[in-house]
């Protein structure tokens, strides 16, 4: 295309564009500072200032959670906007959130909540896959989730733990469970589900205690003579073949106590375990309190998998399902969420933790015909706490319906990349799969989010 | 009064500008003669509307988004240039387009970034996409110059279409020509969009319209031009020595087509399989267990194998039916239903009855799509309990039957393929005709409200035009047409899962995801298929039989230094995870001791399961697919650390390994040697003799220990065995 650009480079388009902008005050120096400062913004160093986090919990609300109803609530609105609960003062001035979250509300200067989040995918397997790997699905690739990129390069140190890197709890069935979590890189890299319910009083990760009769020597020889068949098969063959890197990634958990003791809950005391929620399921409060555990002995990513929030239905079951109802999605997760900064802070890590709230989208201002609220990705909020970043704001902001970003839209990939970024990972590192294809950690063009960190 | 008129001539004008723009501007005299300098007039449907295209503008992530993008709208990829028509000219009081001076439109403002545009500088002032749009609205910005000169698209002629390249680095020039219905045609190659699947792989310039292929391999491109699309393939050979197969052996049409493109891609072939092997993998294939160890036996006696024999054999079993029929179950989604539970096993004995009496599978789905009567009874009316709703009932109709996810065309017309929304809708509205519940009825009455026109959607069929308002009933001409003789879904979509499952990977994959921009690997090949498959009258052992009497389904699973990055082409076999119902009772005959599925008897086999959720934490542990969504994508199912530590730890080898009258227990009581035991399982597993080196293996490993330790080794050696990769795939 032909562009007249004059000697000092500037096209003659430019100079008419700026012309253009004379009614917005800006004259043809200002244009010329304003350019010369963008070209010189160095892209993000990871220092060790910014990269302090070194795990991350992820307290996924599946389904889509109401933005409204949560922590971007419009209490200005019209009625079929506004929805049925009230909103209440938070440690921040002028910051209002849900009337259900009075214990988060009052540690507000220790989290920050992103009211711009935005994105088209209004789907649950697409706005999944979309917020949990910065990348929007395509035909062509599965992205690998932040945990299974964490594990993968953070390898070297996974390869001597002994606890999976990656950890969900008590599933991975999030956003339809079509999402293998890792992608395109190994599914050793994937998460590990723990199983069964956190809550109940004899919960424990199946099949970790020796089946009768056996002891390691006798696992440690199976493995042993099923690596052998494996060999003996493959000798023929000229493909790069490795067994199973699971049997032996089983056999060491089988092996520690240590490690296994990690997964005991009754560990803790009865404050504790109450503090953070008991019932409602599998409560998330308990699935809190094992990331806590987990992450205390170095696991570096936890995924709490809290389903039910996709309310189609009945806003007013999010604070309560039945009479005297105690655990009902709303309550349970306040209760969780501050139980969990409060209980890293005590323990002096909180700095080290970095912990995440969201969901596939938010849902639609218009509240519907059997009052709910269905799908909305245009806004939504995202909560983030520790590991380091600036706690008590509100970045972004949403419109006077919460239907769009007002301020400074942050895109799945600027999260995905600002995450990165504070568990000390390079967002323009490139990964590869298995036939060699390079792929960026996350996407070109994402921007980390400044005001975070 | 003068006054009035005046008022009212104002009032009038004001009016007629503010929704009008373009008669407003007429009405005032103001529009301008089209400006000299183009002496083309320009069509709006096949000449402005690439440009949107062309540089995005009606992609997803921008105005072609379902919400559009800053309050402008623009139809998904072009999809309806008349409804843009409107958003262009009409809408947003007619700023966007300025008849009197075509610069100041807002839709060349924006594009260029002369004023404030999310998307950036899009366009550029001098360059030819802004003129023509400046042209254009100069012109009259008018969509159709007159009822007679409306330029139809009717092809889109890409060259190359598919194009062997010498070497990674090298380029090729991509053209376009438009083929119009009044027999004009022109070269759009500037206009057309191309896209590399794997930018990785391919990188096009879109200024001069070259791609350089990076890396070796076959690497689709994409061309889009209005509304066609159309693949390309770029090839550059994975070796550099060439590989001739003329002299190979050639059973049938199967190996020609494979052996034309491993000569293309110079891969050398893997050497075919010994009768062992073919033995135990034409078994699992076509009755999902291991030999019978007796035949293995017999051919450890020097007898060699009658392969086509075995397969014809294997075809007429029961075993086939029952196995084929799990394969259909799984593809139907066949599971007990809350409110009728006993309409699943109707279901499921219907399916294997028409398997057992050879029924076409073009009558199978004939009656499936037909199917009325109470579903307790009738077994084929729960193809209408298996989802709920008519939207529902289209999707599992085109993932099932066209291998098409008509799903992405609900809300826009499908981005990556032909459907649109009437499509979608159209197909949705004619299962809205069908009462679904206990009792399958047509419901003259049902619809379903097109969500762009509001009104509900007319019956269609997909890809064709509406019904009128007469038919009452659209299963049977969607049945008719689906299962015509030249429906280019139909047979192309079964020929490939019966391909998938004998060769492990569909010719297109994923299997329910046929489009234009998904070519198959071989795309003759899968012509060919279909085309036989029909010929044969549908007939499903037909194909089988076909692909099971192949050199290339002969071909070893071990890859060769020339060919091991192959994962698509056949130069070797592609090994594949049994399925866990497969996985389990092949466990069961191992041990042999079964294992209880619920409430039925002890020895019912895992494959003859009705109920996906029966209550089985071994199918559990394997990853069993549920039945609630396509089971097409198994790969993030099962396995991992999970179901390692059940098989260290949990009962399903532990417990029936060490069981009184487990296989092992037997042949130790009965004072079989050890040596003897290991070649026992080795046959019954393996379904061979074990090499002379794995026999000293083992025996080294047994000779040193006494009794009881040998024992406990030889439960180690089971277990061992039931999970290798050699147990438990198919190679």
């Amino acid at each position: 295309m032909a562009t007249a650009k004059r000697c000092d480079g500037i096209s003659r388009r430019d100079a008419i564009r700026v012309g253009g902008l004379t009614a917005l005050g800006l004259g043809l120096g200002d244009f010329f500072h304003l350019k010369n400062s963008f070209a010189n913004e160095q892209p993000v160093k990871l220092s060790g200032e910014s990269s302090r986090a070194k795990s991350c919990i992820l307290i996924w609300l599946d389904g889509g959670p109401t933005h409204l109803e949560t922590f971007d609530p419009k209490p200005n609105a019209p009625e079929e906007v506004r929805g049925p609960f009230g909103t209440i003062a938070t440690k921040l001035t002028g910051v209002r959130i849900n009337e259900c979250l009075p214990l988060s509300a009052m540690k507000l200067d220790q989290f920050s909540i992103i009211r711009s989040m935005t994105s088209p995918l209004g789907e649950h397997n697409f706005g999944t896959h979309y917020l949990m790997t910065g990348y929007k699905p395509t035909p062509a690739l599965e992205y690998p989730t932040f945990g299974a990129t964490l594990a993968h390069l953070r390898s070297k140190e996974s390869a001597t733990s002994i606890l999976p890197p990656h950890i969900a709890v008590p599933n991975f069935g999030v956003g339809g469970s079509n999402l293998s979590g890792h992608g395109y890189l190994p599914s050793a890299t994937g998460p590990f589900s723990v199983g069964g319910n956190p809550s109940k009083p004899d919960f424990k990760v199946r099949d970790l205690d020796f089946y009768k009769g056996l002891d390691l020597t006798r696992l440690d020889r199976r493995k042993q003579f099923s690596k052998a068949f494996d060999q003996f098969s493959r000798e023929k063959d000229a493909s790069n073949f490795q067994s199973d890197p699971n049997l032996e990634r089983a056999y060491n958990l089988i092996a520690s106590s240590k490690a296994k003791a990690a997964f005991d809950l009754s560990k803790e005391t009865a404050t504790v375990r109450n503090r953070y929620g008991m019932g409602g399921g599998v409560s998330i409060g308990q699935s809190c309190l094992l990331a806590r555990r987990l992450v205390e002995r170095g696991v570096p990513f936890v995924t709490v998998n809290n389903t039910g929030w996709d309310t189609h239905q009945n806003l007013k079951n999010l604070k309560s399902r039945f009479t005297n109802d105690r655990n009902a999605p709303l309550p349970a997760l306040d209760r969780a969420f501050s139980a969990l900064i409060e209980d890293l802070s005590e323990r002096g890590m909180l700095d080290e933790t970095l912990v995440v709230v969201m969901g596939e989208f938010g849902r639609t201002p218009k509240i519907n015909s059997t009052g709910g609220r269905d799908h909305w990705p245009k806004a939504f909020s995202v909560v983030v706490a520790g590991g380091g970043i600036r706690g008590g704001q509100v970045i972004g902001s949403s419109d006077a319906l919460g239907e769009f970003p007002k301020d400074d839209p942050v895109t799945p990939q600027d999260f995905a990349a600002t995450l990165y970024t504070l568990l000390g990972i390079d967002p323009n590192h490139e990964m590869r799969t298995i036939d060699g294809r390079p792929v960026r950690v996350v996407m070109d063009g994402a921007k980390v989010i400044k005001d975070l960190i | 009064m003068i006054q009035l008129e005046k008022i009212n001539f104002v009032l009038l004008f004001i009016a007629v500008s503010v929704l009008d723009p373009v008669a407003a501007n007429r009405a005032n005299g103001q529009i301008e003669e089209p400006i000299q300098r183009w002496k083309k007039v320009f069509d709006f449907n096949t000449e402005v509307m690439p440009v949107f295209t062309k540089f995005g503008c009606n992609s997803g992530a921008c105005h072609g988004a379902a919400v559009g993008r800053g309050g402008f709208k623009l139809s998904l990829y072009g999809g309806n240039p008349t409804s843009d028509y409107e958003s262009i000219v009409r809408h947003s009081r007619g700023r966007r387009v300025n008849l009197a001076n075509p610069e100041r439109s807002l839709l060349l403002k924006k594009s260029t970034e002369m004023i404030e545009h999310g998307g950036g500088a899009v366009l550029d002032l001098d360059g030819e996409a802004a003129q023509r749009l400046t042209a254009w609205i100069s012109q009259g910005a008018i969509q159709h110059r007159s009822a007679t000169n409306r330029p139809t698209l009717v092809k889109l002629d890409v060259t190359p279409r598919k194009k062997v390249l010498d070497s990674a680095g090298s380029q090729v020039e991509l053209s376009a020509i438009a083929f119009f219905a009044d027999s004009s045609e022109k070269d759009v190659t500037a206009w057309t969009v191309f896209t590399a699947e794997d930018k990785s792989a391919v990188s096009i310039d879109s200024e001069s319209t070259y791609a350089k292929v990076l890396r070796r391999g076959r690497h689709v491109v994409v061309a889009r031009f209005l509304d066609k699309v159309v693949p390309i393939e770029l090839i550059v050979p994975l070796a550099d020595q060439s590989v001739n197969y003329s002299n190979a052996p050639t059973s049938n049409f199967i190996d020609e087509e494979i052996f034309k493109t491993l000569e293309m891609l110079r891969l050398p072939l893997s050497p075919e399989v010994d009768d062992a092997t073919f033995l135990r993998r034409a078994t699992l294939d076509l009755t999902g267990r291991l030999p019978n160890e007796n035949r293995v036996a017999k051919l450890f006696n020097s007898e060699s194998l009658e392969r086509s024999a075995l397969v014809e054999e294997l075809l007429s079993s029961n075993e086939f039916v029952d196995y084929w029929t799990y394969k259909l179950a799984k593809l139907l989604r066949i599971h007990p239903q809350t409110d009728n539970p006993a309409g699943a096993n109707s279901y499921h004995r219907w399916i294997a009855k028409q398997l057992a009496n050879h029924v076409g599978y073009d009558k199978i789905a004939q009656e499936l799509i037909l199917a009325t009567g109470d579903t307790l009874e009738n077994g084929p009316a729960n193809f209408y309990a298996t989802v709920r709703g008519p939207r529902e009932q289209a999707e599992l109709v085109s993932e099932v039957f066209m291998g098409s996810r008509l799903r992405c065309a609900n809300c826009h017309n499908h981005p990556l393929d032909r459907w649109t929304q009437d499509d979608y809708h159209g197909l949705s509205a004619i299962f809205a005709r069908v009462e679904m519940g206990r009792f399958i009825k047509p419901k003259p009455t049902g619809e379903v409200i097109h969500p762009r026109t509001t009104v509900p959607a007319a019956m269609q069929i997909p890809g064709e035009t509406p019904f009128s308002v007469e038919v009452k009933n659209g299963r049977a001409p969607f049945a008719d047409w689906l299962t015509r003789r030249n429906n280019p879904f139909f047979a192309k979509a079964i020929v490939n899962r019966i391909w998938k499952e004998m060769m492990s990977r569909g010719l297109v994959e994923p299997v329910d995801d046929f489009r234009d921009t998904n070519p198959a690997t071989h795309p003759d090949l899968l012509e060919r298929l279909a085309e036989d498959f029909v010929n044969s009258g549908y007939d499903l052992r037909h194909t089988i039989r076909l692909i099971a009497s192949s050199a290339s389904y002969a071909r070893s699973s071990n890859a060769i230094d020339g060919n091991k990055d192959d994962d698509r082409f056949y130069s070797h076999a592609i090994r594949t995870e049994l399925q866990p119902e497969v996985l389990a009772d092949a466990i069961s005959d191992v041990l042999g001791v079964s294992e209880k599925f619920g409430e039925l008897p002890l020895g019912t086999r895992a494959i003859t399961l009705v109920d996906p959720k029966v209550n089985s934490r071994t199918l559990d542990v394997l990853g069993r697919c549920g039945r609630m969504d396509s089971c097409d994508d198994d790969s993030s199912r099962g396995g991992g650390l999970t179901q390692k530590l059940h098989l260290f730890n949990g009962a399903l080898l532990n417990a029936r390994i060490l069981a009184e009258n487990s296989r092992l227990q037997i042949l130790a009581s009965h004072g079989k040697s050890m040596m003897e035991i290991v070649h026992q399982f080795y046959r019954a597993g393996f379904s061979r003799l074990p090499t002379d080196k794995e026999h000293r293996f083992w025996q080294s490993k047994l000779s040193n220990a006494d009794k009881n330790e040998q024992k406990k080794i030889l439960e180690d050696f089971v277990w061992g065995m039931l999970t290798s990769e050699e147990f438990s795939t198919n190679h």
